[in-house]
């Protein structure tokens, strides 16, 4: 049984859509021992003149996700969508469902004709597109700064998620001081399906070890024995030049307050470094080896 | 649709290379690169393997018609590479064109992307084998993958091997590569294109010892006696002895 809750990050501002999945070993983005659950957040930033989506959800949560939408928003709001992940279902799985009940302007990425990479039921056998709705392409250009709505009073800094296993974007929203991370700070999981979903102090988790072992035993299972030197900087960098008060991840719980993110991102760090080739040596690391 | 897409084409008896080109552009150059689906006829049952990319369905679906319309064995199989969309997206459609059809393969996170399918996904591991009546298809180790749930595949009829995204690499559309195997496009450079996806599907293999995943493709391919390599992104190898020392100049060179 799927929870489907709506969390308030910023006073009208930012939505998180929460779709929460059993963890029972078929949910790729967790350790295939992991049980509890975890949530799916999609999530929803309104300006008076115009939403952005980032990602669109697993099918399995079509409904509920168009009904959250359809609670924030109406349907004439021009309405943007931005897969942080485009090749990956929890990304994309629902935007064309959402295209056909919204007013979407425009969904971002990096190729052209985007909806030749979302069209997953409705072209024909005979390549005829069957109630396709239009969903016209703004190629994401790292050159050119962006907005929620037109207003201009609401930048968000897109980014080339520094540590990624797919082309992957981690996006900052300066109004809510939030950073949307993706399949980044992802891990932190629940045992029920009523969460919390939003967690503002100790999440009880977050130790190196615990983090190490979740990274290696999911897509970042690569990580032991490389080079982390560039990813750890990339890392840095960004929680630098960004005044972090909220990470929002993709999956799982929401992680508030300067003292936790600042804590989440001291131990991927440190986790980073134990994993270094200067530290560790490299080898093959067969299918399904859990550590 | 490509009027010049030159395949389908059989790369071994009974193999059958699917789907159509893909425009990349990567630091200033255009590229072509597959996202291919292939297909098995055995004896008594056909398997495809990987079900293209979306813009591709209509295409490998009218491939796929033709080939099985000759009084071959029916298409009873289908077996994906792993979870993102170049890979599986097209699984409700196929599901839907073929109702007695079953998904075969590490099936983490289709029973979300594709709900109403769920009872049709058949979990395999390692060492788990398809019958296909006069071959078998079996799911071997993944080498060189990405998502913690990839599993690649193994023909025992043509002794091919399907990596998925391992040996990913994109090709020269302006020397005429398409539709060809690694062989007979000359011109290509390995180092050259395997980087066009390092960068952008397979970023870890940036910064790893690439040595280590080299050993293991090499040991594997020896151990199964693969003849033929049909990786989905790249162009089939069909002379691994002459090829591989190439793939493995450019994986090292992108790590």
């Amino acid at each position: 049984m799927s929870h489907h809750t709506i969390t308030e990050l910023a006073n009208g501002k930012v939505y998180a859509l929460h779709n929460t999945l059993p963890l029972d070993g078929r949910v790729s983005a967790y350790p295939a021992s992991t049980r509890g659950h975890t949530a799916s957040n999609c999530y929803l930033l309104c300006e008076d003149d115009g939403a952005l989506l980032l990602d669109t959800g697993y099918a399995a949560h079509e409904n509920a996700i168009i009904e959250q939408i359809s609670s924030i928003i109406d349907t004439h709001t021009p309405l943007s969508i931005y897969p942080l992940r485009m090749n990956e279902f929890m990304s994309v799985g629902n935007a064309m469902a959402i295209a056909k009940h919204f007013n979407v302007v425009e969904c971002y990425a990096s190729v052209p004709d985007v909806v030749t990479w979302l069209e997953f039921e409705t072209i024909d056998t005979n390549g005829k597109k069957m109630d396709t709705p239009d969903l016209p392409t703004t190629i994401f250009d790292p050159s050119k700064s962006y907005q929620v709505g037109k207003n201009g009073h609401r930048p968000i800094n897109i980014m080339n998620a520094p540590i990624r296993l797919i082309s992957t974007k981690w996006i900052y929203d300066e109004s809510s001081k939030t950073l949307f991370s993706s399949d980044m700070f992802s891990h932190v999981s629940q045992d029920s399906p009523e969460g919390p979903w939003l967690i503002e102090n100790d999440d009880t988790v977050t130790t190196s070890s615990f983090v190490r072992s979740f990274l290696l035993n999911t897509r970042y299972w690569w990580l032991e024995g490389v080079d982390t030197t560039s990813l750890r900087k990339g890392i840095t960098d960004i929680f630098d030049r960004f005044d972090i008060e909220t990470i929002a991840p993709g999956y799982g719980s929401i992680l508030r307050g300067r003292a936790l993110v600042e804590h989440h991102f001291s131990v991927l760090d440190d986790v980073l470094r134990s994993l270094d080739r200067s530290a560790v040596e490299a080898r093959y690391i067969p299918r399904g080896m859990e550590r | 649709m490509n009027t010049n897409n030159p395949l389908p084409r059989e790369i071994s008896p009974g193999v059958w290379w699917l789907g159509d080109c893909l425009v990349q552009h990567h630091k200033g150059k255009t590229y072509h690169s597959y996202n291919a689906a292939f297909l098995i006829i055995g004896s008594e049952a056909s398997i495809l393997i990987e079900t293209g990319h979306p813009k591709d369905f209509p295409e490998i679906e009218r491939q796929m018609k033709n080939i099985l319309g000759d009084g071959r064995a029916p298409l009873k199989h289908l077996f994906i590479t792993h979870q993102e969309t170049p890979h599986s997206g097209g699984l409700g459609r196929v599901l839907e064109l073929y109702p007695d059809l079953t998904v075969h393969g590490d099936v983490s996170d289709y029973h979300l992307a594709f709900p109403k399918h769920e009872h049709r996904l058949k979990k395999m591991e390692v060492g788990d084998s398809i019958e296909l009546g006069d071959r078998q298809f079996i799911a071997v180790e993944p080498v060189i993958r990405d998502l913690r749930s990839s599993l690649w595949g193994f023909d025992t009829g043509g002794r091919v091997l399907f990596p998925g995204d391992g040996f990913a690499y994109s090709h020269y559309h302006w020397d005429g590569h398409c539709g060809k195997v690694a062989e007979e496009a000359k011109s290509l450079d390995l180092a050259d294109v395997l980087a066009v996806f390092a960068e952008r599907a397979l970023f870890w293999t940036t910064f790893a010892d690439m040595n280590i995943y080299a050993d293991k493709l090499e040991e594997m391919l020896n151990d199964l006696e693969v003849d033929i390599i049909a990786p989905t992104h790249g162009l089939p190898i069909l002379d691994i002895p002459t090829t591989m020392p190439k793939v493995r100049e450019g994986l090292i060179a992108c790590g």
